[in-house]
């Protein structure tokens, strides 16, 4: 391959998708390395810390898209104070500077703040696509600068971000000659947004195939907006209450029945059951269903839809589903792929409508489910010995039972050999989470056995450090790795600490392990960042006073070639 | 049609002379639930469980704070952090259901209380003793359905999908709860506020439901879609309408 000139291994190069081979090629040899970074056109950073935006953008100057991840996972459950870090200014700063061709740009649990969205706006002519998820830090009027700025913007998709509300005149920025809309995603905004420019902007956008909106749009602006975009393949609703005796519903029935190319429905915002029957003339063609914000629609009305369904790949509900209206789907959804249960009583008695016989009629009826989040008030090992051999196919494995510790309610056992059948047989598992009572039995199963195991999030489990020393000996491809109330301390961190460089992560709270053996990680790893976070007391005169000996509440280190970090608040301290 | 069906009050055999304070037990516990089963079930931490003796509010001394959670003195925190992992916003999209059910042994039917409503445990064991010592709809003690003919107050009730018969009026209507009605109350626009005794008896002659005789066939019940109405004076025979101490309903 050394005789080919650069342009032909830049060619062959091309064929490579994954981030994975790309980053293979470029360890080959420096002429490989300089043809991998001037042609890599899509870039991904799983952990903005681990290394400083200036040094991607020098190496990836033609990049196209960037893709930065911040907060630890465990930030989406409030284990993470709220000014830990995460930062985007730095990287669109520095992206702003040395690649002004950027296209598109992702950021999952980062803090982005109004005058960053404002710089971006600005700074990338050609920019075309802004993915925020689980973001924070700015307002709709950083939504505002994005909209009078980006000509030629095609998606702005918002997921799940906390967005502080100043008004609803984001919207009529976008100009009137903004007509290249693609995607527009807003469901998660809080206050009310101007219906009517949405309509306006609607309908001068021919090529949007999807809309989400949220809940201040009514169903008489959703039927407008219908009217004008026909064409929708993924729609999310806003407010979907309505007097069913209506002409509005009436209306709504017509124009969903005109919606075929609709395949995704979302939103569903304080919807109540007898408006779900407006949404069946389209049913058939469904693949991707979200009902998992409408805590009003009960079972029966839930699967009198899903009955319909039959198209369905992927399905997001909330528990007042049932274990009986599992088994519709199970009958209905035979190409299901993906399933997420939510819990829809938070607060209360966690005793919900979900258990393990849910779960085993959608193994025996959808074969082809890879992707499961099932929250549940009960589980058994029979169950999910059943469910591991029906589906030998799943790549991710979610389970959570509500109650912690919670044993298999039939022979009082725990579940660690429910779970080593699910990691014997899916052989392809890449992420995987745990509850109810488990032993260290459980971890020797995995190390044993899950061997592209990826991604591992552990709570209230274990009975020693052997458990996590399994896991670190045994999931070669282990990445990251999340542990809460576990009683996991120093010798199994200290195990074998080459270990940590081969992953991106690894958080521990609520664990065994002490100030004194993270600050031993620390000496013997200098390539890791080993972050303490201590929420009560951050001076400096505390963190004297602190004993080694003292048991860590929460820690979080990661792999970086960026040394500490340098905007990291009093709360943290890097050892 | 029969009194309270929480499955854990014998109450037809109780004393009809008034409330056993001594003996009630004020759980917050789905119904159904035994209090030894709701123990077990939280066995991982001690300080969920959560009970009390009314007598000591009823007497009045409320500062001796008598919340007995089987553990530690850090009860007050009833839930994990963090547990069920579930996104922030996704938990506050659902907030609204916080409502839970509130039984106390001897009465005909159960309650419900919004724990986001009170700002702390004592606020909480104030109003469930509002709510327990007085048997009328909450928040419309004026509002009474009379049978004309024989003057038998009535207050509605309904039977929600755990089979338990619960007053109507303590969730506000336009809240998106999940363990509401089992189905529409037709009649009833979504423009409704609240429930008052025109409103009441305007739907109940509107949407065709069904009279249903009692044993002694003097008396009517009614039925709304789910909904029921249960005789007050059967709710008084349990229990004293305005036992002494007790403070009235707002």
């Amino acid at each position: 391959m050394t005789y080919f000139p650069e342009e032909v291994v830049e060619h062959i190069v091309d064929f490579l998708g994954s981030h994975g081979d790309r980053n293979a090629v470029s360890t080959v040899c420096k002429a490989w390395y300089q043809v991998d970074r001037l042609s890599r056109r899509s870039v991904f950073v799983g952990n903005c810390y681990a290394i400083r935006p200036e040094r991607v953008v020098t190496r990836f100057p033609e990049m196209k898209s960037l893709t930065v991840k911040g907060k630890p996972h465990f930030a989406d459950f409030n284990l993470v104070p709220y000014d830990w870090g995460g930062f985007a200014q730095p990287w669109i700063e520095a992206a702003a500077r040395g690649c002004p061709g950027l296209e598109e740009l992702r950021l999952k649990r980062m803090v982005v703040t109004d005058d960053d969205l404002e710089l971006l706006a600005r700074s990338f002519p050609n920019f075309k696509s802004l993915v925020l998820v689980s973001c924070e830090g700015f307002s709709t009027d950083g939504l505002a600068a994005i909209a009078t700025y980006c000509r030629g913007l095609r998606e702005l998709d918002l997921q799940e971000n906390e967005v502080e509300d100043h008004g609803r005149q984001w919207l009529s920025c976008f100009p009137d000659s903004c007509t290249s809309l693609v995607s527009l995603n807003f469901a998660c905004l809080k206050g009310e947004v101007n219906a009517s420019a949405l309509e306006r902007l609607v309908a001068r956008c021919p090529n949007l195939k999807g809309l989400k909106l949220n809940h201040s749009i009514s169903v008489e602006s959703l039927n407008k907006i219908l009217a004008r975009a026909p064409h929708l393949v993924d729609l999310g609703t806003g407010s979907f209450t309505i007097d069913n005796r209506s002409e509005t519903y009436h209306r709504l029935i017509n124009a969903f029945f005109k919606c075929k190319s609709l395949r995704s429905l979302s939103g569903f915002w304080d919807a109540s059951p007898f408006c779900l029957q407006a949404v069946y003339p389209i049913c058939t063609n469904l693949t991707v269903l979200n009902l998992s914000y409408a805590p009003a629609i009960q079972s029966a009305d839930l699967t009198k839809l899903i009955g319909l369904c039959f198209k369905l790949q992927k399905l997001w509900v909330l528990d007042c589903i049932g274990d009986k209206g599992l088994v519709v789907v199970a009958s209905t959804c035979k190409e299901l792929q993906e399933l997420r249960v939510f819990p829809s009583d938070i607060y209360g008695t966690g005793i919900t409508a979900v258990t393990e016989e849910g779960l085993v009629a959608i193994s025996s009826g959808c074969p082809n489910l890879n992707s499961l989040l099932y929250f549940c008030y009960q589980m058994t090992n029979s169950a999910l010995t059943t469910v591991a051999k029906n589906c030998p196919h799943f790549t991710r494995f979610r389970l959570c039972i509500l109650e912690p510790e919670k044993p298999d309610p039939v022979t009082n056992q725990p579940l660690d050999e429910g779970f080593g059948a699910i990691v014997r047989s899916c052989k392809n598992l890449r992420r995987l989470s745990v509850s109810g009572l488990l032993t260290d039995q459980v971890f020797l199963y995995i190390g044993m056995y899950a061997e592209h195991l990826e991604m591992l999030s552990i709570a209230f489990a274990g009975d020693s450090d052997k458990g996590m020393v399994y896991v670190l000996n045994g999931c070669k491809n282990l990445r990251k790795l999340e542990i809460r109330d576990c009683p996991f301390g120093d010798a199994a961190l200290l195990k074998d600490v080459a270990k940590y460089e081969t992953m991106r992560s690894l958080w521990m709270s609520s664990c065994d392990v002490t100030l004194g053996g993270c600050k031993a990680l620390a000496a013997k790893m200098p390539r890791l960042n080993v972050e303490i976070i201590n929420e009560n007391d951050g001076t400096s005169e505390s963190k004297e006073n602190l004993s080694d000996l003292q048991k860590v509440e929460k820690m979080y280190f990661y792999r970086t070639v960026a040394g500490p970090r340098n905007d990291a608040p009093d709360f943290v301290w890097t050892l | 049609m029969s009194t309270t069906e929480t499955g854990n009050s014998s109450t037809t055999e109780s004393a009809v002379s008034g409330l056993d304070y001594e003996e009630t037990q004020l759980t917050l516990a789905a119904s159904g639930a035994s209090r030894s089963e709701l123990e077990r079930k939280r066995g991982f931490s001690e300080g969920v469980d959560l009970s009390l003796e009314t007598k000591d509010f009823l007497s009045g001394s409320s500062d001796e704070a008598p919340i007995s959670g089987a553990g530690e003195p850090s009860a007050a925190k009833a839930q994990v952090v963090g547990w069920p992992p579930v996104r922030s916003f996704r938990r506050n999209v659902l907030k609204s259901c916080t409502y839970v059910k509130v039984a106390v042994d001897g009465t005909p039917y159960l309650r419900k209380v919004d724990l986001e409503a009170h700002a702390g445990y004592q606020q909480l064991l104030t109003a469930l003793e509002e709510m327990f010592s007085c048997f009328t709809a909450r928040n419309y003690p004026n509002e009474r359905l009379v049978d004309p003919v024989n003057g038998t107050e009535y207050v509605p009730t309904y039977e929600d999908k755990d089979g338990d018969w619960m007053l109507i009026g303590d969730v506000p209507w336009k809240v998106r709860s999940s363990s509401n009605f089992t189905g529409n109350i037709k009649g009833f626009g979504s423009h409704v506020e609240a429930i008052n005794k025109e409103e009441l008896e305007g739907a109940i002659s509107t949407i065709h439901g069904k009279h249903h005789s009692t044993e002694n066939n003097l008396d009517v019940c009614r039925f709304m879609q789910t909904a029921s109405l249960m005789k007050s004076s059967e709710a008084v025979d349990l229990a004293p309408r305005t036992p002494t101490g007790c403070i009235t309903a707002r």
